[in-house]
């Protein structure tokens, strides 16, 4: 087992090797609890439990991306970001193999997610070229609240033969910004990456730097960003050390590397008064009202002035993982007249349940990934010289969904009068009569640039690759990435899901208004009425006695006239 | 007025005008489209038009979400694949389609019904000048050419000619599964007199007579016609994706969005909530009372008294009782009120006849306000308002389906005196 452990001091502070004390198997850093922190953990298939060995057997590649939904700084070179929720990207051995991942996920995560079978549940990304291995065969996504499940599961399966401390590192997880675990089948060898934020209060987010058995490598690096020599290129300063060598002593470094995922520079707008700091744009989501059942999902920058591309070439791109319950019309955002009223440029990719008739009761799938590009505020109001930022200012692209008829989840949840940690499985809550509140992840936002010819991403030893968005583009693109606003419009830490207020057909409406009784009722009367008019009162004009019949032979004549004639003639052609 | 009177009575004036106002409906539309988000054009027709690209492209029909029809009308729009104003080729058939409807309209009112020309026109004119008929054509949504052969089914009908109309009827069901209702009447019409006057008597035929006349050559030619055209338009088409796409879709859809039809509530309950669902099956249940009218009652009672105006009743039966109902049906059964309405009491009793336009638009009105607040404000109307709305409408269409019931019925049964009959020499 490897671990590799990262402190990232953030700007400003100093690194003091005196805050570092090392010992044979151990490494305290003073000053952690400011730090930002990435820990890594590799451990070959003979050290995991049979189980997941067994379903790791038909699997080529399998990367599971956990983000949390409260938002976070995402320093360098940490930068890439995700919609909250359980991504989970997986490749067959075998192509075309039916592997069933999907029991193995529910009792990792959650057996509330909406999996039966990876053909029926997952969806079929857009792969660009065979051999670019950014994408991964089949892709599912599930907006997860809390990693609970999934620490339970550490505890109880390989906590049992580390014990004592290992039970803590699986409780810190609690606090963890996201988590990723990677698995393929040429390395054999399974990866946990966590990540936790700076400046977490809780003591019980931070662990201590410890081998968990002998036989085991464990690398620490304290690390702070400097000023990169190429705009591409990430620059890391620090100490790094191997915990347990003879020459136990960290040792300063000094490296870049180039990065794929990066974080915006604070731009000045190019005003006259010096009052304005450089700020990074950053946005704010959220439908917009009434939404009906139609939502409009509107992305908001509150300063456009900063809006402006990193670098030539780029666009700016937003990644949506919406659940079955909304879907995105491709045909719809085929118009440029209308993409342009909602302030996009394109809809550059869509995968996943696209049905726009189906309700959501019938659907398996997990729901859609969509890639859209933006458009940006015109250049005039980039260059603006005015400081305020009135609402006025604010630019705002939306993004037209559509919602499926949902069932209320009293209908299908056969259990619980206890919340469970996790959502049930139509991840909606009851919170008034017909209706039912949905929790949609907000999107990804980033500049996506073309990178320079030549560079090495892949000697990035923070790189995170399978992100979903990333294969959806080449291999030389670089991402500058546009943070979440800190704060909601509450002032509260912002959460990254919106609710959704739908309006549903109720089970109980039927038995409380009657509606199978009456319907059928009303059918019945319709029904009877016209039958009574046909058969009984008044259509019986033909079996009216004799003197009225010859009455009825002079006077129609013309017209029984016409139809004899023509009888006539049909006899003479030969009928 | 006598300047309508003038304008009605020159049916070429109003050929032009329909014609002209259908031109300038294209015009407006493709400007529209051009310069607003808000398109003039029809989602349905860009499905067709998706569709007749994937052919031109060798790519099958059914990969085209929503694409439920037959093959041959992306093979009859396929000049919209060659781009600039070739797009509105469709929208210019249809819309011609429904100029032929009307001129059909036209000559069977006059020698069928004996009009005179400025009476023909004015009710030829419910058709061609429905400003609500020239909308839907000019967007281009398909139904003015299902309503073109329908009628063309009824002239040649009533023109005796029965292959013809039994083309007619092939190729109607296998376009829109509706039409074969029309077999029905069609088939009683041909089966000759309803009564027959013996001197100064009327006799109606005995029920061995029925019988034994049940098979005539007409029904004969009938049934052949039109089956062979339809197996054939099958089989030159065959593919599981069509018939999976075209037929039995319509017998498991499961897309309850809401609509005018008066089981809309229950069978979204049902599909949602199969727990739920009270042991009866909605589903098949529906089927009787709509077939019961529209396949025998209606056909058996009224096609010998007054065809056209039978085929009236059937197509509002088979709309009012269906579990799907949108305003595109509305022109199934609408085109036959230029045969109906002369002689109905909704024009001779004026008040009869406002009463009944205005609930009918009530009915949609109500359930259409409650559709907004459910579309676009969110507000949840499934149950009470949209059911109560969609039964509302419902009760007000078969008040309506029996008046024109009651009115058909009230006709005299046409007469053939046996004498003439016998004879073979002509009259």
């Amino acid at each position: 087992m490897k671990q590799r452990i990262t402190y990232l001091v953030p700007q400003g502070h100093g690194i003091d090797p005196a805050s570092i004390q090392t010992s044979n198997d151990t490494l305290t850093f003073a000053d952690a609890k400011d730090a930002a922190v990435e820990k890594r953990v590799t451990a070959g298939l003979s050290e995991l439990p049979a189980e997941l060995v067994t379903v790791l057997q038909d699997v080529h590649e399998l990367h599971i991306r956990w983000s949390s939904r409260l938002n976070y700084a995402a320093p360098s070179p940490f930068t890439s970001r995700l919609p909250p929720g359980l991504h989970v990207f997986f490749t067959p051995r075998k192509a075309n193999a039916d592997v069933n991942i999907c029991p193995l996920l529910k009792q990792l995560f959650s057996p509330d997610l909406k999996c039966d079978s990876v053909a029926h549940s997952f969806s079929s990304p857009p792969i660009l070229s065979e051999r670019f291995s950014h994408s991964s065969s089949y892709q599912y996504f599930h907006p997860l609240a809390r990693l609970l499940h999934f620490q339970t599961f550490l505890a109880r399966t390989l906590c049992g033969k580390f014990k004592g401390l290992c039970v803590n590192e699986a409780a810190a997880l609690s606090y963890a910004s996201y988590v990723d675990i990677d698995f393929d089948a040429i390395s054999h060898a399974v990866t946990l990456t966590a990540f936790w934020r700076e400046g977490i209060e809780a003591g019980a987010a931070r662990t201590v730097a410890r081998k968990w058995r002998g036989g085991d490598s464990l690398e620490v690096g304290i690390l702070q960003s400097e000023v990169a020599d190429e705009v591409e290129e990430v620059k890391m300063g620090g100490y790094l050390t191997v915990v347990g060598e003879e020459d136990g002593e960290p040792g300063p470094t000094l490296f870049s590397f180039p990065s794929r995922h990066h974080a915006l520079s604070p731009q000045n707008s190019t005003s006259n008064t010096n009052s304005t700091p450089p700020t990074s744009p950053t946005f704010s989501a959220h439908f917009q009202h009434p939404p009906g059942l139609h939502p409009n999902l509107a992305i908001t920058f509150p300063h456009p002035q900063h809006l402006a591309p990193p670098k030539d070439s780029c666009a700016l791109h937003a990644y949506l993982t919406l659940p079955s319950a909304l879907f995105i019309d491709r045909y719809q955002l085929a118009d440029p007249l209308f993409l342009a009223s909602h302030n996009l440029v394109a809809l550059h990719s869509l995968s996943g349940e696209q049905d726009l008739e189906a309700p959501d009761w019938v659907i398996k799938r997990w729901g859609s990934a969509a890639l859209l590009e933006l458009a940006t505020p015109p250049p005039s109001t980039i260059t603006t010289t005015n400081a305020s930022s009135g609402p006025a200012d604010e630019w705002t692209v939306t993004i037209p969904t559509h919602l499926r008829y949902l069932q209320a989840p009293s209908a299908n949840t056969n259990t619980t009068t206890t919340p469970t940690p996790n959502t049930p499985h139509t991840n909606t809550n009851t919170t008034s009569a017909g209706r039912v509140s949905l929790e949609i992840p907000h999107p990804s936002l980033f500049w996506a640039c073309e990178a320079q010819e030549g560079l090495k991403m892949s000697v990035n030893p923070f790189d995170r690759v399978n992100l979903g968005y990333d294969g959806l583009f080449g291999p030389k693109t670089m991402f500058y990435h546009i943070p979440p606003t800190a704060l909601d419009a509450d002032g509260g830490r912002n959460v990254l899901v919106e609710r959704l207020e739908v309006p549903v057909l109720e089970p109980g409406a039927g038995a409380k208004w009657g509606v199978q009784v009456g319907t059928l009722v009303a059918v019945g009367v319709g029904f009877g009425w016209v039958l009574w008019v046909l058969f009984g009162g008044k259509a019986g004009a033909g079996r009216r006695g004799k003197g009225a019949g010859v009455g009825v032979a002079q006077k129609t004549k013309k017209e029984g006239g016409e139809v004899v004639q023509e009888k006539k003639a049909d006899r003479v052609k030969g009928q | 007025m006598p300047s309508l009177s003038a304008f009605f009575s020159r049916p070429r004036l109003v050929f032009a005008t329909a014609i002209f106002f259908r031109l300038a409906l294209l015009i407006y539309g493709r400007w529209q489209d051009a310069n607003s988000a808000v398109k003039y054009t029809d989602v349905d027709y860009l499905v067709f038009t998706d569709a007749a690209r994937f052919l031109s492209r060798g790519r099958s029909l059914y990969d085209r979400a929503t694409y439920r029809y037959t093959p041959l009308l992306a093979w009859l729009l396929y000049p919209t694949t060659w781009g600039g104003w070739y797009f509105e080729f469709g929208k210019t058939l249809f819309a011609a389609g429904d100029i032929v409807t009307g001129w059909l309209v036209y000559i069977i009112l006059r020698k069928h019904k004996g009009m005179g020309t400025e009476r023909a026109m004015r009710f030829a004119g419910i058709w061609l000048l429905n400003p609500m008929v020239a909308n839907i054509s000019t967007r281009g949504s398909s139904e003015g050419l299902v309503a073109a052969v329908v009628v063309a089914l009824l002239w040649a009908v009533l023109e005796r000619r029965i292959e013809v109309a039994g083309c007619l009827l092939g190729l109607g069901v296998h376009f829109k599964i509706y039409p074969f209702i029309y077999a029905a009447s069609v088939f009683w019409w041909l089966g000759g007199n309803a009564v027959r006057a013996k001197g100064e008597n009327v006799v109606r035929p005995r029920w061995y007579e029925v019988v034994t006349t049940f098979v005539s050559p007409a029904r004969v030619r009938l049934v052949l016609s039109s089956g062979i055209t339809f197996m054939l338009l099958n089989g030159v088409i065959y593919g599981l994706p069509f018939l999976e796409h075209t037929y039995l879709y319509h017998f498991t859809r499961i897309d309850h969005r809401h609509n005018f039809s008066v089981y809309n509530t229950v069978l979204h309950l049902n599909s949602a909530y199969y727990q739920e669902a009270a042991g009866l099956k909605i589903e098949s249940l529906a089927f009787i009372p709509q077939l019961f009218l529209s396949l025998f009652a209606i056909p058996a009672l009224l096609a010998k008294k007054d065809l056209a105006s039978a085929m009236l009743a059937q197509t509002f039966a088979f709309v009012t009782f269906n579990k799907v109902c949108t305003s595109q049906y509305f022109l199934w059964y609408m085109v036959f009120l230029p045969f109906y309405l002369p002689d109905s009491s909704l024009l001779r009793r004026p008040r009869l006849g406002i009463t009944a336009l205005v609930l009918w638009v009530l009915g949609q009105a109500a359930w259409l306000q409650q559709g907004y607040q459910l579309e676009f404000l969110g507000m949840s109307t499934f149950v009470p308002g949209l059911w109560i709305a969609s039964i509302g409408f419902f009760l007000v269409n078969c008040w309506i389906l029996g008046v024109i019931v009651a009115d058909v019925g009230d006709k005299e049964d046409v007469v053939i005196p046996v004498v003439a009959l016998e004879s073979k020499k002509g009259r």
